[in-house]
């Protein structure tokens, strides 16, 4: 480590998606001093990366970038992206220190302007996660498109160190030496915002343990109807066929022992139902059918939503998806006992199939926080009923996904909440240090 | 900056190509295999604008594989879609090659 | 630079159009909608942007202005009401006057209702007509006035308890006005909530003592709001304190008076009580600086003849039946009611909600409701729980569409009643179970359903008891609606702004929302929109000041001869006539309270002397948008 800062704030944020942005706005425009740590490049979350959003569909991009540049340019907010997070723990009554290294980009961030010559020199291409690795991104690139900050990073693990992106960066902010920088964040008051990542795709020995084409998650889905998505519309990724008929199998990562994922993860339905629209929008003939258990349609102007998406002739199969197959011509075969029908074992192909994978927590703090989890491995909230946000270690509350899955809507509410209860405590401790 | 600093700028480099040694072999091999199927797709579509499908009767890559590079060479702006054929896009050669 | 553009007369345009990630260029051809904004009057640049609200959109307009290429700015994409908050913003810490822009709305107004050639050229009629009113835009400044350290949380149920309490901890003075008796709302009528199990007056026993111990915090019960006028950070709101008088209150009342307690204390299935009610009915008068809603819920009321409620004893609504039980010592062995066993309990899911237009007859209002209510099932799941534990000889059997067992700890429990043996029937909106008195036999009632679970095989239970799990409906809260001019959504719930960028706010400014008048929720999930709502009031209130957007009425001295007109047009009374003195000889001129007027225009248009305006809007900006677009 070549440098080390400390430096001190009111509250400090873990997590820069909708929920950590949102708690940090609240605070901040109470004039607090707010950090916010971010693991990724960017901030924005899963949100961000989302194509449209239920129930107004609105683009996922209108509703994030102007809370991702609220955040960005607010005098009381500092982001440090690009962070881990090392440990948070008590240093005394009033203060939690946070330890954070800063990754290296190997670009300087007060140099690079975003202008990503440096990515249309790179040589070296590499499957892009940001977009499903349906297409590739460049070994020096900007995260994507409304990234925030936008400033390249370097992918060393792929770089051939050929020097082309510091010979034509107008700034000279490439930096190959860059080494990691470790801060030390204080703060009276956090929020744990970590959010989610997706239940893994290939622990399911029937849904062919993500091997068979044609088979992808949600989340891919949101990439193949982003307007920055990879193939700027929907084909389906073994042969770049548009599809004729597309399946959504629910429940694939929820309410599933198996995969010790015993819960409901609360916006499958919705987010299914939603895609299936956007669909019948893109492909007006393709047929769309969602193999579900229960519609879980609960939030405000949800069960109207789910009501257009069947006037619209999205077919709903009430059955759960036994076993997941390649068929012929990279179709895909789904088994499943017909629940409404005579019950007999049936089979259909489809051309691509959609898992609608749940929510697992993005962030373990064991050993990195002492704040307790439940068995569910998301974070325990010991009076969910009236205050859903506190944690069982003082000062220390959560927002979102962390506290357990829900949707934007809800994750928005809750970071709300935490924004109250952290100034609430921050207030007390003013006042006590007054006295 | 002045030559000593040119210099020892120069001595750094080489030690970290060393260091990373493993890791640069690894990426300067996948460029020349990235390059050798970049070249393989833009040739087969030098005569006329083709489907993933036929790219890959062309070239001998398998379907999977053409599309991610067309749709890279699509997002550098190398290639572009064309007319629909049947369940299929066509993808065509364009003339800038920024960025690719 | 803002001076700059005092001192620099020609207006110089930037004109951004924004893709929105295809929402519009699907539709809209935004690279010729470009083309033909360059060729306007006074347009100094025009761009387009994937998404004009991101930092790479937003940077592109502060670069221009920086670089001195332009001292006006017309973004055209989605709809103001979404972003001109972001753009203005982007062009105040540009160091411009954030007023000098326009906003073309060439989403909802276009893209997403017309396509093809139409689309792009409406496109280009909008932006023109942008364009030319931006030219004729002057710079602002916002109405800056003082706000009270106060609010007032309308509703003392859970939301509204939470809300006081976080906002009187910041340090804001708080008024709580109830117009029961009781403190607790629905809750109160729980015996256990969902799905911790704890008990719901372990909950709110505790948090209404705080709230009446907390000398922040004046507490009205007995109370509802009468009067409403004012504005953000000075609302006056009349209130009228007056005896009991709904057969509900007088009820519980009446219990309480049983009870023997006293006040400052707690009964379930009535609530807390504060304070005696009142024996006279008074009025007071609270200042204000923000209002919080939190008038919560009430339970749908199954018609006469629906699942045979009202013709039948044995059929009862969940609350009542959560109430009844909640009487009965468990002692294993069969559920007694009244005396009489209970062998066998139906569960009948989705009463009063997921109703759907043509299957589904509407109230005596016409109302129909189409939402899902979100926590009967749980709670339904939660009382057959607690049923099979206590009384293991009472078989349960669930008649449900879908289980919505959502929430964190929720699916447990629903896998504990299929544990505890609970039957479930699942049935089709189309065919709903049929609840008939039994022809003989030992059931009082039988339930007939085609049960989708076996394949569309009928099947026929007696039962002893039919339990409707019904939904929510907002309560009746007309007179506030009509008071206050609230946005109501189709669902007949208080709408907000807009479900993500501002959750909490209604379109009036300084009224934020909390809880079950929003939307059907759980009390988790109440407590949370009631803290978000405290968060968003704080924020209001801590700076001691609200800016407001300046569009509002001005009077030219020059030409108004005080005749009055727009005094009396004014419908929200923000016009006086003052006594002026021109030349010696007194005379009367219109004068507006900047605050109080909304901009609305009806002045404008009364006054016979074109003496008044609205800043950001005046009838010159007006006439060049009309010309530009009969010209385009």
């Amino acid at each position: 480590m070549q440098t080390h800062r400390e430096m001190n704030f009111d509250a400090l944020v873990v997590g820069g998606g909708i929920a950590g942005l949102q708690a940090a706005l609240d605070l901040a425009d109470q004039n607090f001093k707010v950090a916010v740590v971010e693991k990724d490049a960017s901030i924005g979350g899963k949100m961000i990366r989302l194509s449209k959003v239920f129930p107004t569909l609105d683009c996922a991009s209108c509703i994030t970038t102007p809370k991702m540049a609220a955040s960005a340019h607010h005098e009381n907010i500092t982001l440090f992206t690009y962070c881990d997070l090392k440990s948070i723990s008590r240093e005394s009554d009033t203060v939690l220190a946070a330890r954070v290294v800063q990754k290296p980009r190997y670009v300087e961030a007060d140099k690079c302007i975003g202008c990503r010559q440096c990515e249309y020199g790179c040589p070296v291409h590499v499957p892009d996660p940001e977009q499903g690795n349906f297409s590739m991104r460049k070994a020096i690139y900007i995260p994507f498109s409304n990234a925030i900050p936008q400033i390249a990073l370097m992918d060393v693990e792929n770089c051939s160190l050929c020097g082309k992106c510091a010979k034509v960066c107008p700034t000279g902010a490439v930096n190959y030496f860059q080494q990691p920088e470790e801060l030390v964040i204080r703060a009276k008051t956090a929020v744990l915002a970590t959010g989610f990542r997706l239940t893994p795709l290939d622990q399911k020995p029937e849904y062919g343990k993500g091997k068979i084409l044609n088979v992808i998650s949600s989340l891919d889905m949101e990439r193949l109807l982003a307007p920055h998505g990879p193939y700027q519309r929907v084909l389906r990724p073994s042969d770049g066929k548009e599809p004729d008929a597309i399946a959504y199998v629910q429940c694939a990562g929820s309410r599933d022992k198996t995969l010790g994922v015993s819960y409901c993860s609360r916006v499958c339905c919705m987010y299914a139902i939603k895609q299936a629209m956007l669909l019948s929008g893109a492909l007006p003939l393709a047929d769309i059918t969602i193999y579900y258990m229960d519609i879980r349609a609960f939030g405000k102007g949800y069960e109207q939503f789910f009501q257009n998406a069947k006037a619209m002739g999205i077919e709903f199969v009430k059955a759960k998806i036994a076993k997941i197959e390649q068929a012929d011509n990279q179709s895909v075969r789904l088994r499943y006992e017909d629940q409404e029908g005579a019950g007999a074992v049936m089979e259909r192909e489809h051309d691509l199939v959609v898992l609608s994978l749940g929510m697992v927590p993005e962030w373990h703090p064991e050993g990195i926080c002492p704040v307790g989890c439940d068995t569910d491995a998301f974070i325990r909230t010991p009076m969910s009923r009236l205050s859903p946000t506190l944690t069982d270690m003082e000062g220390v509350f959560v927002a979102g996904v962390a506290a357990g899955p829900k949707d934007i809507v809800d994750t928005i509410a809750e970071a709300g909440a935490a924004a109250m209860e952290a100034s609430n405590y921050l207030n007390k401790l003013n006042k006590k240090a007054a006295a | 900056m002045n030559e000593t600093d040119k210099k020892s700028q120069k001595e750094a480099l080489k030690a970290l190509r060393v260091q990373r040694k493993a890791s640069i072999e690894r990426a300067r091999n996948a460029v020349k295999e990235q390059n050798k199927r970049v070249k393989a797709i833009v040739a087969a579509l030098k005569d006329g604008a083709k489907t993933v499908p036929e790219i890959a009767a062309a070239t001998g890559f398998s379907t999977p594989e053409t599309l991610l590079y067309v749709a890279t060479l699509k997002k550098y702006g190398r290639v572009g879609e064309g007319p629909k054929d049947g369940d299929y896009f066509k993808y065509e050669l364009l003339e800038s090659k920024a960025g690719a | 630079m803002a001076d700059n553009n005092q001192k620099d007369p020609e207006p110089k345009v930037g004109v951004y159009i924004c893709h929105c990630g295809g929402n519009i260029s699907d539709h809209v051809d935004v690279a010729k909608v470009a083309q033909e904004a360059e060729k306007l009057t006074g347009v100094s640049v025009a761009h387009t942007n994937m998404f004009m609200c991101s930092d790479p959109g937003q940077e592109l307009i502060q670069k221009d202005i920086k670089d001195g290429k332009i001292n006006r700015v017309v973004v055209a994409s989605c709809a103001p009401s979404l972003h001109e908050l972001t753009f203005r913003s982007a062009i105040k810490r540009a160091g411009m006057n954030p007023y000098l822009y326009d906003h073309a709305n060439i989403r909802e107004q276009d893209s997403w209702v017309h396509h093809g050639d139409p689309a792009t050229e409406k496109a280009v009629a909008l932006v023109a007509a942008a364009v030319s009113k931006a030219r004729h835009l002057e710079p602002l400044e916002p109405i800056r006035v003082d706000a009270r350290n106060h609010a007032t949380v309308i509703g003392g149920g859970v939301a509204g308890l939470r809300a006081a309490l976080d906002l009187s901890r910041r340090g804001i003075q708080v008024a709580l006005v109830e117009k029961s008796p009781f403190l607790g709302g629905r809750v109160a009528h729980l015996n256990r909530v969902n799905p911790t199990g704890e008990k719901a007056a372990d909950l709110i026993r505790p948090l209404a003592e705080a709230v009446c111990n907390d000398a922040g915090i004046q507490v009205y019960t007995c109370s509802r709001v009468v009067r409403f006028e004012g504005y953000v950070g000075n609302f006056k709101l009349g209130l009228k304190r007056q005896p009991p008088e709904t057969p509900e209150d007088l009820a519980k009342l009446e219990k309480w008076a049983e009870s023997g307690k006293k006040e400052g204390d707690y009964l379930p299935f009535a609530g807390y009580y504060p304070q005696k009610v009142p024996n006279t009915a008074e009025e007071t008068e609270i200042s204000t600086g923000a209002i919080v809603f939190a008038t919560g819920f009430k339970t749908y009321e199954p018609r006469k003849g629906e699942f045979g409620f009202q013709e039948n004893p044995e059929v009862i609504p969940l609350p009542a039946f959560i109430e009844a039980v909640a009487k009965e010592k468990p002692k294993g062995g069969t559920l007694t009611l009244n005396g009489r066993p209970i062998r066998r309990v139906a569960f009948i899911h989705c009463v009063g909600s997921r109703q759907i237009p043509g299957l589904h007859e509407p109230d005596d209002q016409g109302n129909l409701n189409e939402y899902c209510s979100r926590t009967c099932c749980s709670a339904t799941l939660q009382a057959a729980i607690e049923i099979r534990e206590a009384f293991p000889e009472t078989r349960v059997l669930e008649y449900y569409r879908d289980i919505r067992t959502y929430g964190r700890g929720q699916e447990d429990q629903y896998e504990r009643a299929a544990d505890h043996h609970v039957l479930f029937f699942r049935y089709e909106p189309e065919a709903p179970p049929v609840v008939e008195r039994a022809a003989g036999g030992t059931y009082p009632l039988t339930v007939t359903v085609k049960d989708t679970l076996t394949f569309g095989e009928t099947v026929e239970a007696g039962v002893d008891l039919v339990v409707l799990a019904v939904g929510m409906e907002p309560n009746p809260i007309q007179d506030l609606i009509e008071m206050m001019k609230l946005p109501v959504g189709a669902d007949r719930f208080l709408q907000e702004v807009h479900p993500k960028l501002r959750p909490v706010e209604l379109a009036n400014t300084g009224i934020l929302l909390a809880g079950t008048c929003q939307a059907p929720m759980d009390m988790g999930e109440a407590c949370n929109a009631a803290q978000a709502a405290a968060v968003k009031a704080a924020t209001l209130l801590s700076k001691g000041y609200v800016e407001l957007d300046p569009f509002v009425a001005k009077v030219n001295e020059e030409k108004c001869t005080g005749t009055g007109a727009c005094v009396s047009a004014c419908p929200v009374e923000a016009i006086t006539l003052k006594e002026a003195e021109h030349q010696g000889k007194k005379i009367q001129r219109a004068r507006v309270n900047p605050a109080l007027c909304t901009g609305c225009g009806i002045c404008v248009a009364e006054c016979p002397n074109n003496a008044i305006d609205v800043m950001g809007w005046t009838l010159k900006q007006y006439e060049e948008m009309v010309d530009a677009i009969v010209a385009a």
